[in-house]
């Protein structure tokens, strides 16, 4: 009892997740900067690996406002939910070895959960009753429409091989067979980064929160200690893509000579996040138009070639 | 100091707002978060909603226009707030001072902590500003008071 509620909660739980997904924000945003020629976050701790938290705990301590004009329970309630989403999306990735929580068909939970985050966004932006919001709020909506199939599929390819809808058993069948996905299957592990970029709303698929356009798109309005959450819980989300992609494509933990599995883990997303990185500074920003109908018109056609590949026995 | 202190100094995120200026002030802000200058170094971030801001950097003089608006910009950033005028325009108005249209600084309308003077003020003048806003914020142990 005591030692999974440290699991849970301690490590490798919540706490060292959330201490890690800053971390992670640092390498986003400093490998960001070396690629625009910049040194990024400097004098924050040693080489400005503390940042994250001084903006966590900075906006922590900030006045909390809720404007007068907002749906307050929505408005308040959401920024919880988008923290917590990730994080249990995080406990059914096997992240020592073996997950936290593992049933037969965690990848359809892990969809359902998904799709629960964009849907957050969506409330949080139609509950701040600002125009910005509203128009970054309904561009998530659109944004999910089309990402959402070709994740989804991404998803199932390998599972059709292993035949269990099982994330851990995914990540034991690369184990047993010593073969990664990622070259069983590369188009299926193109389109998953690509969905997931989106997902993650990160550049070139930032439209719900182009700066340029609508000002901070669904976040417009949330400030103080809602903003501090919807930012960690950005974070989580982070984590939870590489290392959900790691898992699925990537061979996931696995006991490497003397490196135990959550090491091994930890670098393969790492990899991952600098690839998202390295795409968000060399892309510019895609428009909504182009998003939607380019997933479904190259994307959904290559997931199903892909599928229709493992059919018939070509992996 | 206290932690709460440490995170405020290491983190400050601007918002820019212009109030009529010749969009000079405007240049020298922007070309100051250039990757030249990279004053996220600093931490220091720029951001385009009030809510999400610490420190709010006024360019140009107050014309009677803008009046409601920059006080509504400024009534919606979350408290502890910081307000700094950039240029000559900002701290009293510059040459439209006793226009018919204008009210004069800043500072006739809402409080001011830190004053940068030049027209424009280059972008080192305007860190050098902003590294004076944190001394202010850090109790004044900065720099320029151990001279005195």
């Amino acid at each position: 009892m005591l030692g999974e509620l440290i699991n849970l909660l301690i490590f490798p739980g919540f706490l060292f997740l959330i201490t890690i997904s800053f971390i992670y924000e640092w390498i986003d945003r400093k490998f960001f900067a070396r690629i625009q020629g910049r040194y990024g976050p400097l004098y924050t701790g040693p080489s400005g690996v503390l940042q994250p938290f001084a903006d966590f705990l900075k906006l922590l301590s900030k006045e909390d406002i809720t404007p007068a004009a907002c749906e307050r329970t929505i408005f308040s309630i959401t920024p919880i939910v988008y923290t917590a989403i990730p994080l249990i999306m995080l406990s059914v990735i096997p992240l020592n070895g073996r997950a936290i929580i593992s049933f037969e068909g965690d990848i359809i939970f892990l969809m359902f959960l998904s799709a629960m985050v964009t849907l957050s966004v969506f409330l949080a932006g139609w509950s701040s009753a600002n125009n910005f919001s509203r128009v970054g709020s309904v561009r998530a909506a659109l944004q999910m429409l089309s990402y959402e199939i070709p994740l989804g599929l991404s998803m199932i390819g390998p599972a059709i091989v292993v035949g269990s809808l099982s994330l851990s058993k995914i990540v034991e069948w690369q184990i047993e067979h010593s073969a990664w996905f990622l070259w069983l299957q590369p188009i299926g592990f193109a389109v998953m980064l690509i969905s997931l970029i989106a997902e993650l709303e990160r550049i070139p698929f930032d439209i719900p929160e182009a700066e340029t356009e609508i000002v901070a798109g669904w976040m417009t309005e949330y400030g103080g200690r809602k903003l501090a959450l919807l930012r960690l819980g950005k974070n989580l989300e982070l984590l939870m893509a590489s290392m959900l992609i790691s898992s699925i494509y990537l061979g996931g933990g696995v006991q490497i000579y003397f490196l135990p599995p959550l090491v091994v883990l930890l670098i393969k997303s790492v990899i991952i996040l600098l690839i998202m990185s390295l795409i968000r500074g060399i892309f510019a920003r895609f428009r909504i138009d182009q998003v939607t109908s380019g997933m479904w018109s190259y994307l959904l056609p290559l997931m199903i070639f892909q599928i229709m590949l493992i059919q018939f026995g070509v992996d | 100091m206290s932690i709460i202190k440490w995170a405020r100094l290491k983190s400050p995120w601007l918002i820019h707002f212009n109030t009529g200026g010749c969009n000079g002030c405007d240049i020298e802000f922007v070309a100051a978060i250039t990757p030249r200058y990279d004053v996220e170094r600093f931490g220091i971030l720029l951001k385009g909603s009030p809510r999400h801001a610490d420190i709010l950097g006024v360019t140009g003089p107050i014309t009677v226009q803008v009046a409601k608006r920059v006080l509504r910009v400024y009534k919606q950033m979350p408290d502890p707030k910081f307000v700094v005028a950039i240029g000559t325009c900002a701290i009293s108005g510059g040459p439209f001072k006793d226009s018919y249209s204008v009210y004069g600084g800043v500072d006739s309308i809402i409080p001011v902590d830190v004053y940068i003077p030049g027209c424009p003020p280059k972008p080192e003048a305007i860190i050098n500003g902003i590294a004076k806003l944190f001394e202010k914020i850090g109790g004044g142990n900065g720099g320029s008071n151990k001279k005195n």
